[in-house]
């Protein structure tokens, strides 16, 4: 450990003004309305889930440090932020022990057994969200109704189901709103919108990979699309593609530093989630799709390099 | 002379465990490892070829050409191989069936060329029957040790015995690929933890 | 059709080491740096797509027709022995800048298994003699893929404080893990197209 204190690390927050503190409680708070409309269109279970998970990662992550005696600093926000993108990114039907096993699993594995704060190369919660999604297959798409919490599909399984029935899917403006199944923090496209224009306008992310993300999705479910149901439109407010692209893609640590990086980087997370949506096993393919760029990351970074040694790449 | 051969076992199964200390074999070992049973049955598979290929190289090591004996070491393998392909094929067919091909991949398990080469190829016929005993039983326990988690957590069972109540949300991605990898890169660790704490203590 | 499905399935939905779990020693072992192990990949892929054709041959010409089909592990395992000291020898003789980029792998595809792997699979898949070739091919792109990605990963992780005792093979473990979480995106991909 302590031959390693001079290593700084590639995460751009280093080289601004803003510390991880401020960064991690600016996201957080930009979660804040997506997380509200998640309650109120889920009730207490929602708050409930998140409020499980980001205890459960607060509490890992202290226990984690304490056992390998380095500084504990749950206050840094980073584990809380990791905690509540995993509330968010369950369904609300699904049992309440699977967040708390989710966060276990996101800051135990992925993120402290790499090192820590900025040292994983996946995202944590996603990261978990899929493995939660690999080991209790059934309870993970426990998708309910809003407000009246009736167990329902998701618009993007509906989509998948078969030829899409404009009755069974829902109104694009019900979508915007968040009035449909599916994640807890993903249902709402506009309380999204609204947490990612604010980090966009405090230059917290950068515009160009959530902008080459979702273009990317709009202009292939456009070309691919049938019927005008399955548009564009639809997959941008359909699923976690807000959320993903403005709060996880986004990750400083698992996305490549470098301006070109970051579009190559936004274009293949949409290309992948297009590809899984349309023609893959499941009917959601945003984690996956990132998960698979953060994989792609580092070499999508070394092949963008401004230059070609020693200068760490400007980051604006 | 006892002691010199009870070394070389315990090397085997303890010190020099093919799979948690040396990392060799992982391919079966990720594969095989879904179930405390297939893990039994591989690790004696690879017992029985180890020890008999170890024998039959001891016993050659005089006559093999140094040039070709890489060769000549993995036709000695492969014999034995098909011999246990075709003896499970014929009494364990059920067995036989879920290992599928990784029982003809037992002739590239880099533990089976690894013996020969640094210890059946320099080592008297017994010394090397015990190695291969030694190494064939650690890679086994390994086997069935990282079995054990994954199925009691991915199956709910022990040796196909349910020791999880029925309705136990078990996670199905332990018997699966994710489950393999994670569940050896955890086991690893701790076993490197154990052996740092014990060397300290 | 046959073809993509078959490149597809290889490469991406039953990838080799996420998948099959086959190959997994040099993945692990010549994945540190992205340079080495995508030449690791390159001889691997040449080695076998050439060693599918090679043991489609002996099985149907002869371990089929002399009646001795339970020779197939040996005859095999020879078949690729002896194909890689070929390989060495020839990229010695025509290209010395390569061999020395290969040269230490190339011993090593011998007790890959992933070659050998991939000769049983193709026959007891029932290809014909193009398509073994095809999938030989495939799965060794697979192969290549996730040792590079492995490859850029670590790179990265190389400056990260790892605890201890999860260093080296055991973080190499869990890092191919959640890339194996990763590639389940994949599964079922195209499964109305795919022909197999």
């Amino acid at each position: 450990m302590e031959e390693n204190k001079l290593i700084v690390l590639s995460a751009p927050h280093f080289k601004s003004p803003l510390t991880t503190k401020k960064i991690m409680f600016t996201v957080i708070l930009a979660l804040i309305p997506a997380a509200a409309a998640s309650v109120v269109f889920f009730g207490i279970k929602a708050l409930l889930h998140i409020l499980i998970s980001v205890v459960a990662a607060v509490a890992t992550e202290f226990v984690v440090q304490k056992l390998l005696k380095k500084k504990i600093n749950i206050t840094d926000g980073s584990a809380i932020l990791t905690g509540l993108l995993m509330g968010m990114n369950l369904p609300a039907g699904a049992p309440l022990w699977i967040g708390a096993v989710g966060s276990i699993f996101a800051i135990a594995v992925v993120k402290e057994a790499f090192g820590g704060l900025g040292q994983n190369f996946m995202n944590p919660a996603l990261a978990a969200r899929a493995m939660l999604l690999a080991a209790w297959p059934s309870q993970m798409v426990s998708w309910v109704t809003p407000i009246d919490a009736i167990a329902t599909a998701t618009p993007l399984a509906i989509a998948k189901a078969g030829v899409p029935d404009t009755a069974t899917l829902p109104l694009l403006w019900d979508m915007f709103i968040g009035f449909v199944g599916g994640s807890l923090g993903e249902t709402s496209a506009l309380a999204l919108m609204i947490g990612g224009i604010y980090l966009i306008y405090k230059e917290i992310i950068d515009y160009r990979i959530p902008l080459s993300f979702l273009g990317t999705v709009f202009v292939l479910a456009t070309i691919f699309g049938v019927d005008g149901i399955n548009s564009g439109l639809f997959h941008l407010l359909g699923g976690g593609v807000m959320l993903g692209a403005i709060f996880m893609a986004t990750d400083y640590v698992t996305s490549p530093s470098t301006a070109k990086g970051r579009w190559i980087y936004g274009i293949g997370c949409g290309l992948i989630t297009i590809l899984i949506r349309f023609w893959g096993g499941y009917p959601e393919g945003v984690s996956f799709a990132i998960l698979l760029m953060n994989i792609c990351a580092p070499l999508i970074e070394n092949y963008t390099l401004p230059t070609k040694f020693g200068k760490v790449a400007k980051v604006k | 002379m006892k002691n010199k051969y009870l070394k070389t076992l315990t090397d085997g199964v303890v010190t020099e465990n093919p799979l948690f200390r040396l990392v060799l074999g992982t391919c079966p070992a990720l594969a095989v490892s879904s179930a405390v049973a297939n893990g039994f049955w591989m690790g004696l598979m690879v017992i029985f070829v180890l020890t008999f290929s170890n024998m039959l190289i001891s016993a050659l090591r005089n006559f093999i050409p140094d040039k070709i004996r890489i060769p000549c070491y993995i036709v000695i393998i492969a014999t034995f191989v098909t011999i246990v392909d075709l003896l499970m094929a014929a009494y364990m067919h059920e067995m036989h069936k879920t290992l599928g091909i990784f029982i003809p991949l037992i002739v590239v398990n880099c533990i089976i060329l690894a013996r020969a080469e640094s210890f059946a190829s320099k080592n008297s016929i017994l010394h090397s029957a015990v190695d291969g005993i030694g190494m064939g039983l650690g890679f086994m326990a390994a086997l069935m040790i990282v079995a054990t988690f994954r199925e009691v957590l991915g199956n709910g069972t022990f040796f196909n015995i349910r020791v999880l109540p029925a309705g136990f949300p078990v996670a199905k991605v332990m018997v699966e690929a994710p489950g393999a990898f994670i569940t050896l890169g955890l086991v690893l660790g701790l076993i490197n933890l154990i052996t740092a704490r014990s060397k300290t203590a | 059709m046959k073809f993509i499905s078959i490149l597809l399935a290889g490469i991406l939905i039953n990838n080799f080491i996420f998948v099959r779990f086959l190959g997994i020693c040099p993945f692990l072992g010549v994945s540190q740096k992205v340079e080495t192990a995508v030449g690791m990949g390159v001889a691997v892929t040449f080695v076998m797509t050439v060693a599918s054709g090679i043991t489609w041959l002996i099985q149907h010409y002869v371990l089929d027709l002399f009646g001795i089909p339970y020779m197939q592990t040996v005859a095999f395992i020879l078949v690729i022995a002896a194909l890689v000291q070929f390989v060495e020898m020839v990229i010695q003789k025509t290209s010395p800048t390569l061999y020395q980029a290969l040269g230490v792998y190339l011993p090593l595809i011998t007790t890959n298994c992933a070659v050998l792997g991939v000769t049983v699979l193709n026959i007891q898949s029932d290809h014909n003699f193009f398509y073994a070739m095809v999938n030989g091919f495939a799965a060794a792109l697979g192969f290549l893929l996730a040792i590079t990605l492995m490859a850029g990963v670590r790179e990265k992780l190389e400056f990260s404080n790892i605890p201890k005792s999860l260093q080296g093979f055991p973080m190499a473990f869990i890092t191919a893990g959640l890339m194996a979480v990763a590639f389940y995106g994949f599964q079922g991909l195209f499964k109305d197209f795919l022909v197999l």
